[in-house]
């Protein structure tokens, strides 16, 4: 089932600890202060966890904004966790 | 595929050692803001670190584990039939530290005694190798030694890894086991050399011996990429070890997974369904000191030992190489566990 885009718009906002209203598609990852390498750790864990995706080092770096987080799970019709 | 069950070897003791100089992670890092060092803290898990400073070496470290840890078990030095290495620190490009350390222990010359090229792995293949070779016969006795000074090739401006690492040795007592009713060891051993840029210290080796650039003296970690290897390997690895030894995840007493980061090894406990209490962190104290956190862990981490029946330790190690494995093995009652520090020289 794919995740709607709302959905993923507040898991993104949950990981970084950023308030929903200034995550937006649009978000690049520079204006996400939490987005550094630390909340890189946090993504990839969130991805395995909720997602059961394990991100590999091509996806990561393709990963640049919060539009390509939601393209990303669009395109893997990533099932949610239990 | 590198899956065995080794009967035949018993761990009569472990020792653990490190440095006295003792680098708190709050009070002592300097180039750092108190925000970064709460960050970063709070994530990897490691409030003080023990450092080896300029004079200590891997090999000082495991003589002093080996030599409180013979003591204790009470072995003639002319009994020890083979030393084992485990390290990537060594002290030289050449001689192996193994050769080193059969002089400095003063054990004999019948003693085989070659390095293992390993690191964040190292334990679980050293102990593969020493019960192999009990378990062929002529071996009576084997040393496996595993220490590494990890916060000497850490560059300290690099905030990946400089308020990470911690130096540590080990040494561990493998003997003949005549009871038949012991249970064998079950080891599952991998390796995946594509992630080998991951973790690297590209220079001094044969390669690029020397470059001018001084960072490339210095270790290069790509913690996203370690973190998905972690993720993705060690489950399957430990899966893979209960299935070959035929237990369940709950018969394991306790699961010692190298001490790579606190966030990496609390995710991994959940997505195994394993009770924190079950998987002990000494990373706290001790920082992640590579692969000796393994023997480190089960010295220092406070054990509960039933009196009757050994303890069944599920030993993992994952990093560098990219290499991984795991070791299921006994640790009987009488076991001596034991824990040392050395003096800093410099």
């Amino acid at each position: 089932m794919t995740k709607d885009t709302d959905e993923i718009l507040a898991w993104v906002a949950d990981i970084f600890e950023t308030p929903l209203e200034k995550i937006r598609p649009e978000t690049k990852r520079d204006e996400i202060e939490a987005w550094d390498s630390l909340g890189i750790l946090t993504l990839i864990a969130r991805m395995d966890e909720d997602y059961h995706i394990l991100l590999t080092d091509e996806e990561i770096q393709r990963l640049r904004s919060v539009g390509d987080i939601i393209d990303f799970l669009h395109r893997r019709d990533a099932n949610p966790g239990p | 595929m590198a899956k065995c069950m080794i009967p035949g070897a018993a761990i009569r003791g472990i020792f653990s050692a490190v440095p006295s100089r003792r680098f708190d992670n709050f009070e002592d890092a300097s180039g750092f803001t108190a925000e970064e060092v709460r960050k970063v803290v709070g994530m990897a898990g490691v409030r003080s670190r023990r450092l080896a400073g300029e004079s200590v070496c891997s090999s000082d470290l495991c003589l002093a584990a080996a030599e409180s840890l013979l003591e204790k078990v009470g072995w003639e030095r002319d009994s020890v039939d083979a030393l084992i290495m485990v390290t990537q620190s060594p002290d030289y490009l050449l001689p192996s530290t193994a050769c080193l350390l059969q002089a400095k222990l003063r054990l004999p010359t019948s003693c085989a005694a070659f390095d293992v090229g390993l690191g964040c792995s190292g334990y679980p293949y050293g102990l593969y190798l020493g019960a192999l070779m009990i378990s062929h016969g002529g071996i009576r006795r084997a040393l496996v030694l595993h220490g590494e000074t990890p916060a000497r090739f850490a560059d300290e401006s690099d905030r990946s890894v400089s308020l990470l690492f911690g130096d540590a040795g080990s040494a561990t007592a493998l003997e003949v086991e005549p009871s038949e009713s012991a249970l064998p060891w079950a080891f599952v051993l991998h390796t995946d050399g594509t992630g080998y840029e991951d973790l690297i210290i590209p220079g001094g080796g044969f390669r690029e011996r020397f470059p001018e650039d001084r960072r490339k003296h210095y270790v290069s970690m790509n913690g996203p990429n370690i973190f998905s290897f972690s993720i993705k390997r060690v489950p399957a690895v430990i899966q893979d070890t209960l299935a070959l030894a035929g237990t369940t995840k709950e018969e394991v007493d306790y699961y010692i997974l190298h001490q790579s980061n606190q966030f990496i090894m609390k995710h991994l406990a959940k997505k195994l369904g394993i009770p924190e209490e079950k998987m002990p962190l000494t990373l706290g104290d001790f920082g992640n000191t590579g692969g000796p956190s393994v023997p480190l862990t089960v010295t220092r981490a406070g054990l509960a030992r039933p009196p009757d029946r050994p303890l069944s330790l599920l030993l993992v190690g994952y990093g560098v190489g990219l290499s991984w494995g795991s070791a299921l093995v006994g640790l009987a009652p009488e076991a001596a566990l034991g824990h040392v520090e050395l003096e800093n020289r410099d």
